[in-house]
Order: C-alpha cells, then sequence, then structure tokens
C-alpha cells in the first residue's frame, strides 16, 4: 500500500465521520486561537504593570492545562465511536501497521487543519482582542501589536505534541483490542447499574458539607480558608451524586410500582437510567464547568462594574499623605507644600472631608478583658483585631469635642461589636474605660471590613508610644522597620474642590514634591490608583470572559457528543417501541422529557451551585475591597440569564440533530 | 423466469377459493383478516424506478386459523407483512381486519389500533435491554394505561404457559434466544390480540427452540389464537393448518394440511416449492 492510499482512505473516514469529527476539528481551532492570542497578548512589549502579567500568564496556563485535557477528552470518545469502523478494516485484511499509518495520516490532517485554522483566525482577531483588552484596561497608550513569532512556534509546538498524545492514545487502543472487540465496538449489551448506596450517601452529604460550609462561614477571613474546602466538597458531591445519587433516585421510583407502570414514566424512568449510567460524568463536567464559568464572569464583572464603589472603599478621600515616624518638621514641611500646591493650582480642601491626625496602628487578639497585642497582622486568626491608637488632642479636634483623659484611661470605638466591659487592657496596661464613642469621622461604623477595628482614643503620644514599644518588643524583624513600626505616623486625607483637571495637577504636583523633599512620607491619590485597579480587575474581568468563553465552548461540545452519541442508541431502541405499539407522539413526548431532563438537570444543579457561592464570594470580595452586594446580585442574575438562554439555543440546536438521528 | 406461465398451473385452486372467501365474508362472521387486491410499488429514491413489491394480493383468514406464508427473498412477503401490520400503506386494493377498514384508521389511532387488535414476534425478538423480561412482557399493557393489579393478574397465566416463569426478572442479554423469544410471544399475547403477526420466528434460533418454540405456536392456536406466520422455513411452515406460497408479489398457490401430520405436511411443501422453483427454471 502506498501513501497515496492512506491519504484518500484517511479523508474518506474523515468525510463519513464528518458528523463527529467537524466538531472536533472546530473545537481544536478555536482552543489554537484562544491560546495563541493570549500567548501573544502576554507576550507584548510595553504592555503594563506586572500584576497584570501575572494574570494574563494565569490565563494562558489555564488555556494549556484545558486544552490538553479537552482535546483529549473529545478524542477518546471519537475513538470508542469508530472501534467498529477500524474492525471491519482490521477483518478486510488491513494489519494493525497499515492502521497506524491510517490514524496517523488522520490525525495529521486534524492537526493541520486545527493549527493553521487556529492560528489564521488568531492572527486576524488578535488585534481586535488587544484593543478590547485596552478598553477594559481604560488604558490610551497605543501600542503596536503584530504577528507574535514565538507565540506561533508556542502554539504550532503544544498542539502538536497535544495531537501527537492522542494518537498515541488511539494506537494503543487499537494494538490493545482484539478485532472481534473492535468490531463489537461500543454496541455490547449493557448491564443495569448497581445502585451505589454508599456513594449517593457520601454525594449527599459532601454536598450538604460543602453547602453547610459556604452558608455558616460568617467572616470574610474564615471564607477564605473554607471556600477552597467547599469547593473541593461540592465537586466531589457534585460528581458522585450525578453518578450514584440520581440512579439511586430511578431506582426507588422503579420499585414504586404504581408510579413505575405508567406509560408516562415507565419508557423515561428505565431510560433514564441507562442514560445517567452513560453520561453521569459528562452532566457532572457540564455541571461543573457552567459553574465555573457563572462564578468567573460574574465575580470579575461585579469587580469591573463596581470599580468606583471599590476606589470609594479603599480610598475613602480622594487624597491623603502619611508620614511615618513624624516629626513636627517634616509635618510642617508637608503642610507648607500641600498648602503651596493648593493654592497654586486653584483648588481648595474640602473642610467636612479633611482628616489630620496622629496615630499608631498595631494588631490584637480580642480577649474578654482587652488585647494581646501582636506585630503580625494574621488575618486567619477569626479574633484578630485592627488597633488604631490616636491622641486625645487629634480626637477634640477633628469631633469638635473638649474631652481630657487621665494616662490610664482610654476612649474605645469600634467598628464592629461595642465593648461593654470598664476596663481595658491593652498589652500588659490595664485602662479604665472613659467611655464609648458612636461614631468617627475616620471610619463610619458597621462598614463591611475584612475585620473589625478598634480606634482607641489616649491621653497623648507618649502613652501611645509605650503601646507600640512594648508590641514590638523582642521582634526578630529588621531594626529600621520596628522603629517605623512602633513609632506614631502623622496621616492627613482630604477631598479636593475646584476643576477636575486643576485636582488631578495639584495631586500630581503634591505628590511629586512630597516624595522627593520629605522622607518617609507615603502619598496615595483616588484618581492616580484608578489605573492600577482597571489594570488589575480590568484583567482579571478579561481573563474571566476569556475563560468562561472557553469553558462554554467545552460545555457545548460535551452537550453535542453526549446528543449525538445517545441518538445512535436510542434510535434502536424508539424503533422498537413503536413496532410494539407506541405511536409517533408518545414517542417523541418520552424523548423530550428524558432530553429535557439530562439537558437542564446539570444547569439547575449548576444554578443552586451558584447561589450557594453567592454567599461566600459576596463575603471573599470584601477583601478586594468589594462591598456592594446587590451590585453583585444583579451581575449575577443577569450572568446566569445570558447563560441560560445560551445555554437553550444549544440544546436547541443539538436537539435536533438528535431527533435527525433517531427518527 | 415467467411467472404469468406458472400461474396457470394453480390457478383454478386460486380462482375458487377466492370465491369461497367472499362468499364467507357476505355470510358467516367468521373471517378475521381480508386481503382484497394489495399492491405495492415502491419508487426508487435515485432515477425514480418503480418496484413492484406486491402485484395483487388476495387472501383471507378465518378466526383460530394458523396461515403460514411462503415465499423466498424478495418475494414481498415482508412487505405484505408489514402492510397487515399496518407499520406500511398499500399502493392500491384494501385490508379488512374484523371487517374493518384498516385504511380507515386515522394515524393518531393507528398505535393503539395495533395494541389492540394486533400482537407481534419477530425474527430479532426486538426485546429492548433496558428492560427486564416482565417489564418487556408488560410493555404493551403499560401504554395501554392498564393498572399493575390487572397487568399483574394478566401476567402469571401467560408467563406459565410459555415457561418463562422463572426468568421474569433477567434481563434479555441474560437469557437465551429461545427464552427471549418466548418473552416475545408473551408480550404479544398479553394484549389478548384478535391476530398474531409473527415475521419469520424461528429465523435466529437453534433447532431444537425452533421445534419448543413451533409446538407452542400449535398450543397457542389450539386454545383459539389466531395466527399469522411469515417464514421461509419448511419446518415452521410445516406446523400451521394452511401454507400460502407467495412469489413475485402474487399468491401463487395454497396448500391445507387436512389431516396430515407435520411431516407429511413438511413433504408436501417441500414438494410445492420443488415444482415452484424447477418448475420456473424449466421454462
Amino acid at each position: 500500500m502506498r501513501g497515496q492510499i492512506y491519504r484518500k482512505l484517511a479523508v474518506t473516514n474523515l468525510k463519513n465521520n464528518r458528523k463527529t469529527y467537524v466538531p472536533y476539528i472546530l473545537t481544536a481551532v478555536l482552543t489554537v486561537m484562544m491560546f495563541y492570542m493570549m500567548d501573544a497578548l502576554s507576550r507584548t512589549e510595553g504592555l503594563g504593570t506586572e500584576t497584570m502579567e501575572v494574570v494574563l500568564a494565569y490565563g494562558r496556563g489555564v488555556i494549556v492545562v484545558f486544552a490538553v485535557i479537552f482535546l483529549f477528552y473529545t478524542n477518546s470518545f471519537l475513538i470508542k465511536r469508530r472501534k467498529r469502523e477500524i474492525g471491519v478494516y482490521h477483518i478486510l485484511g488491513m494489519g494493525k501497521r497499515h492502521i497506524a499509518k491510517m490514524l496517523l495520516t488522520e490525525t495529521l490532517i486534524t492537526a493541520v487543519a486545527g493549527i493553521g485554522g487556529g492560528l489564521l483566525l488568531g492572527i486576524a482577531f488578535g488585534k481586535l482582542l488587544y484593543l478590547a483588552f485596552l478598553k477594559l484596561l481604560q488604558a490610551h497608550t497605543s501600542l503596536k501589536f503584530e504577528v507574535s513569532v514565538p507565540a506561533v512556534t508556542d502554539a504550532v509546538l503544544l498542539f502538536l505534541a497535544i495531537f501527537l498524545l492522542t494518537l498515541c492514545y488511539n494506537l494503543l487502543q487499537i494494538r490493545l483490542a482484539n478485532p472481534v472487540e473492535l468490531l463489537r465496538g461500543s454496541s455490547q449489551g449493557e448491564k443495569e447499574p448497581k445502585t451505589k448506596v454508599l456513594l449517593a450517601i457520601a454525594g449527599f452529604a459532601l454536598l450538604g458539607t460543602g453547602y453547610g460550609i459556604a452558608v455558616v462561614t460568617e467572616s470574610p477571613l474564615e471564607a477564605i480558608s473554607s471556600f477552597f474546602l467547599a469547593v473541593i466538597c461540592v465537586i466531589l458531591g457534585t460528581y458522585a451524586l450525578f453518578v450514584a445519587g440520581s440512579i439511586a433516585v430511578l431506582k426507588i421510583l422503579k420499585k414504586k410500582k404504581s408510579y413505575y407502570y405508567q406509560a408516562k414514566h415507565f419508557t423515561t424512568v428505565s431510560g433514564m437510567i441507562y442514560r445517567m449510567k452513560q453520561n453521569a460524568v459528562g452532566l457532572a463536567n457540564i455541571c461543573i464547568l457552567s459553574t465555573m464559568v457563572l462564578v468567573m464572569v460574574s465575580t470579575t464583572l461585579s469587580l469591573y462594574a463596581g470599580m468606583d464603589d471599590i476606589l470609594r472603599y479603599r480610598f475613602p478621600r480622594e487624597y491623603g499623605v502619611r508620614l511615618l515616624m513624624t516629626s513636627p518638621e517634616l509635618e510642617t514641611m508637608t503642610e507648607d507644600v500641600i498648602r503651596e500646591e493648593t493654592a497654586g493650582h486653584s483648588v481648595t480642601i474640602d473642610p467636612d472631608t479633611e482628616l489630620s491626625y496622629h496615630q499608631g496602628s498595631a494588631a490584637g487578639i480580642l480577649g474578654t478583658d482587652g488585647f494581646d497585642l501582636k506585630t503580625e497582622t494574621d488575618y486567619t486568626i477569626s479574633a484578630l483585631r485592627e488597633i488604631y491608637l490616636i491622641p486625645v488632642a487629634d480626637y477634640n479636634s477633628m469631633e469638635g469635642k473638649n474631652v481630657s483623659l487621665e494616662p490610664d484611661e482610654v476612649l474605645a470605638y469600634s467598628t464592629g461589636e461595642d465593648w461593654k466591659k470598664d476596663t481595658m487592657r491593652i498589652g500588659s496596661k490595664e485602662y479604665q474605660v472613659a467611655g464609648t464613642i458612636d461614631g468617627l469621622k475616620v471610619e463610619p461604623k458597621n462598614r463591611s471590613r475584612v475585620t473589625d477595628a478598634y480606634y482607641l482614643i489616649l491621653s497623648d503620644e507618649q502613652e501611645i508610644e509605650s503601646i507600640l514599644k512594648e508590641a514590638w518588643e523582642g521582634s526578630d524583624m529588621a531594626e529600621e522597620w520596628i522603629e517605623q513600626q512602633s513609632s506614631v505616623e502623622y496621616v492627613h486625607f482630604f477631598d479636593l474642590e475646584g476643576k477636575e483637571a486643576d485636582c488631578t495637577a495639584a495631586e500630581q504636583a503634591i505628590t511629586d514634591r512630597l516624595v522627593s523633599q520629605v522622607p518617609g512620607i507615603q502619598c496615595e491619590s483616588r484618581q492616580q490608583s484608578r489605573d492600577s485597579f482597571y489594570d488589575l480587575y480590568g484583567a482579571m474581568f478579561f481573563i474571566g470572559i476569556y475563560l468562561g468563553v472557553l469553558f462554554l465552548i467545552a460545555a457545548v461540545l460535551i452537550i453535542y457528543y453526549k446528543q449525538i452519541s445517545e441518538g445512535y442508541d436510542d434510535k434502536e431502541r424508539f424503533q422498537i417501541m413503536q413496532k410494539v405499539g407506541m405511536d409517533q407522539r408518545e414517542v417523541r413526548r418520552t424523548i423530550r422529557s428524558q432530553v429535557l431532563t439530562v439537558f437542564f438537570l446539570p444547569l439547575a444543579m449548576a444554578v443552586l451551585h451558584v447561589a450557594v457561592a453567592f454567599q461566600v464570594i459576596k463575603k471573599l470580595m470584601v477583601t478586594l475591597n468589594f462591598t456592594n452586594t446587590p451590585l453583585y446580585l444583579l451581575c449575577t442574575v443577569i450572568c446566569i440569564a445570558v447563560f441560560a438562554v445560551f445555554y437553550a439555543i444549544v440544546y436547541a440546536i443539538t436537539a435536533r440533530e438528535y431527533y435527525k438521528i433517531v427518527r | 423466469m415467467s411467472s404469468k406461465s406458472m400461474e396457470g398451473h394453480f390457478s383454478f385452486f386460486y380462482n375458487r377459493r377466492r370465491k369461497q372467501n367472499i362468499e364467507e365474508r357476505t355470510g358467516k362472521q367468521m373471517t378475521l383478516l381480508e386481503v382484497q387486491n394489495v399492491k405495492k410499488i415502491y419508487t426508487t429514491r435515485f432515477g425514480g424506478n418503480q418496484v413492484e413489491a406486491l402485484r395483487n394480493v388476495n387472501f383471507s383468514v378465518e378466526q383460530r386459523e394458523y396461515v403460514a406464508i411462503m415465499g423466498e427473498s424478495g418475494s414481498g412477503k415482508t412487505t405484505l407483512l408489514n402492510i397487515l401490520a399496518a407499520l406500511d400503506r398499500p399502493t392500491g386494493g384494501k385490508v379488512y381486519l374484523k371487517g374493518r377498514d384498516l385504511s380507515g384508521v386515522k394515524e393518531r389511532e393507528m398505535a393503539a389500533f395495533r395494541r389492540q387488535n394486533l400482537g407481534f414476534v419477530f425474527q430479532d425478538f426486538n426485546l429492548l435491554d433496558t428492560f427486564s423480561i416482565e417489564d418487556n412482557i408488560l410493555l404493551p399493557l403499560v401504554l395501554s394505561g392498564r393498572k399493575y393489579k390487572e397487568m399483574e393478574k394478566r401476567l402469571t397465566p401467560v408467563v406459565e404457559k410459555l415457561r418463562i416463569a422463572d426468568i421474569l426478572q433477567k434481563y434479555p442479554y441474560e437469557v437465551s434466544g429461545g427464552q427471549k423469544q418466548r418473552a416475545a410471544v408473551a408480550r404479544a399475547l398479553i394484549t389478548r390480540p384478535q391476530l398474531i403477526l409473527a415475521d419469520e420466528p424461528t429465523g435466529a434460533l437453534d433447532s431444537r427452540a425452533a421445534d419448543a418454540l413451533l409446538q407452542l405456536f400449535e398450543e397457542i392456536n389450539r386454545d383459539g389464537q389466531t395466527i399469522l406466520m411469515v417464514t421461509h422455513s419448511v419446518k415452521a411452515a410445516s406446523t400451521a393448518k394452511r401454507v400460502l406460497f407467495i412469489k413475485d408479489g402474487e399468491v401463487f398457490h395454497q396448500l391445507y394440511r387436512g389431516n396430515l401430520t407435520n411431516e407429511q405436511m413438511y413433504q408436501k411443501i417441500s414438494d410445492t416449492l420443488t415444482v415452484l422453483t424447477t418448475g420456473g427454471d424449466a421454462r
């Protein structure tokens, strides 16, 4: 046999199996395209910050893992369907070597079509993607985007390797099987699945645990550690439930004779048992993928859409300076710069928003009588509280009060639970609580926070310094760091009033001068930080949508193949039923209810997952400065709605293919 | 091969029999199935060639009869059976079941009509692998919306008669071919149909299982069940009370058992078949 023949055979085979191979090649094309674009994007020089590069690299990593798993999965499905065909070739006298050559040619054709098509599309749409990316980041840089040679090389090498892997798998399958097995292929008499009671119970238990953790978790800090556990529980639970739980439920229905022996339920229940046996894993995959798409897109969308809220949460005032290791001279220098530059740019400081005070900051473990001081802020400890120490003079001037405190007295303000006792221990010293405060300009009460904070008003700066000294005593950190952390800092926050361009210019001028003139100063501007926030959250949103699309393609393809393979299996079954006296309408009704159930079960489950995950993610997002729950809810609902519509369209298309086969 | 001239040999039988049928249909109410001038023409998909599968078929089946229809592959047996089963519609002619014209049954009622009046036994059993033997047998009753109590009541005598009571909980892939076919017969019987249509019921069975099944058919027939069987097995046909021969889309000849034993009947059928085939060749 000559090469010519293999090529002809391979082409004919691909043509004959076009119903399954066209989607396969299409998937390959899309995956290559997605990979190439992401790779090229992350290789574009001068794109921006490091965070963005990390996010893009992460996205690329996920695409690689996904591409390997997914193309491999699809291929194994295809080769399973073709065993019979290959068996016939074998019996007609083709040796395994010849079959291997034929498969090699087929893989080559598929690979060339997939990689070539993917690269062409990737190069064509790369520019568009690049522009969209910049738009999302609200960046105004106009970098050139060209065909990236290293990205092309990457894509070719990666996908050739994947295709080679699938070929090896196929050859192994052929090698392991004898012709009779090959001939029998996929149509072996299937046994009714056994009920795996333990697995079903485990599934319920795991899902219950996962949900329980998600619902019970109170603080954002607990949420971080428990979220991961909950996700694992829910994923395992989902698989177990789809595999064993579904069959257990159906078997129970089957045992109820008066229910089972009704025309409506009879064929549906027994048919579903087999469907679940064959498709449970596929359905669980769809469910998990859908959940991932929904969670990813809804959270990143919320972060992106809620950017202004996030900025306002993170920066309550438009501009602020923080003078570490303050001294009266440095303070005067700072205030001079601020005064000069605001006047020079004809803007004024809004007195209602202005805050200037001294403070010492520490962390403490909340006990019944007071706080144990800590130097590290370990947020996984749920009793950890942020502690801010403010001298009473600053308190009086900010709040317009006239309070005087003795050195062993304290005024307490908490952003969360109130301090109820008469005394408060801070480190080793016991203070008398002179009173509690209901509100402070510095921070309003009951704002969502990672952990609650205590603002403690003390008699003077010496008192504050002595507490800080105690906290940092014996720390093995660098000397300078300890000195910096254990001294009082001066902060000054304010909003500016004036023309927007003037405000921006004033902020920039203040920052420039202070950073160069005043040692140990930190400046932060909401306006100036906006860019870096858009960099990060824009890139995350971008990756969210990008991966969302990829997972969606995967879900669609799994659904498509599921429908086709079921179509072939069901065809015979429904023909027999018609011969025995079931009419077309009944057949159609039965098919419909089975297909609908199988189709929308994963979606319903995914929505349930998302609803529960919502509870945890809502809390998690506080650590990302996002507290706008209604917005998050809206984003989630929109995502689910869009997804459901898309899902329904996919259903309509694939169901039509299915009916075509069955009829 | 000239079949027209073959017809000459047997036409006198045939005409006399037809007259008799018509008399019976108008006179006594004993006729169950009446086939009149049935014709079926297929148009091939490409080129539009017309193929005449059935030219002009006439015969009738009385109640409690056991009729076998014989013919070679391509003689039109299967087409005829499909028309009798109302799975296919004739191009011309009429089929009456208990005096009711099948072409008058609406498409929507057809499935129910088939379920109530006809029982089917197929060569390849057509049992569903997803159902246990019991559920396979009950399937037509479930589709008719019967109560489970009634199903149970009907099930017991049928499965005892067919000697499959012990495999009810098994699945089709777990039992032998003979058992599968008996399950299929049970499925056909359980609706108490007017007529059982069997299409090569012994075709996929070994000789012992085939003999057992044919014996069962005889027993069922003795109990009063009308059976119409299509086969090309002489052995199978020799158990029938009457054998019709189809060739080139027409009923060519028929044999009555009378008082003959199965063996004698077998001989007679063989002889007829020999005449049919070699007679054609000789010409």
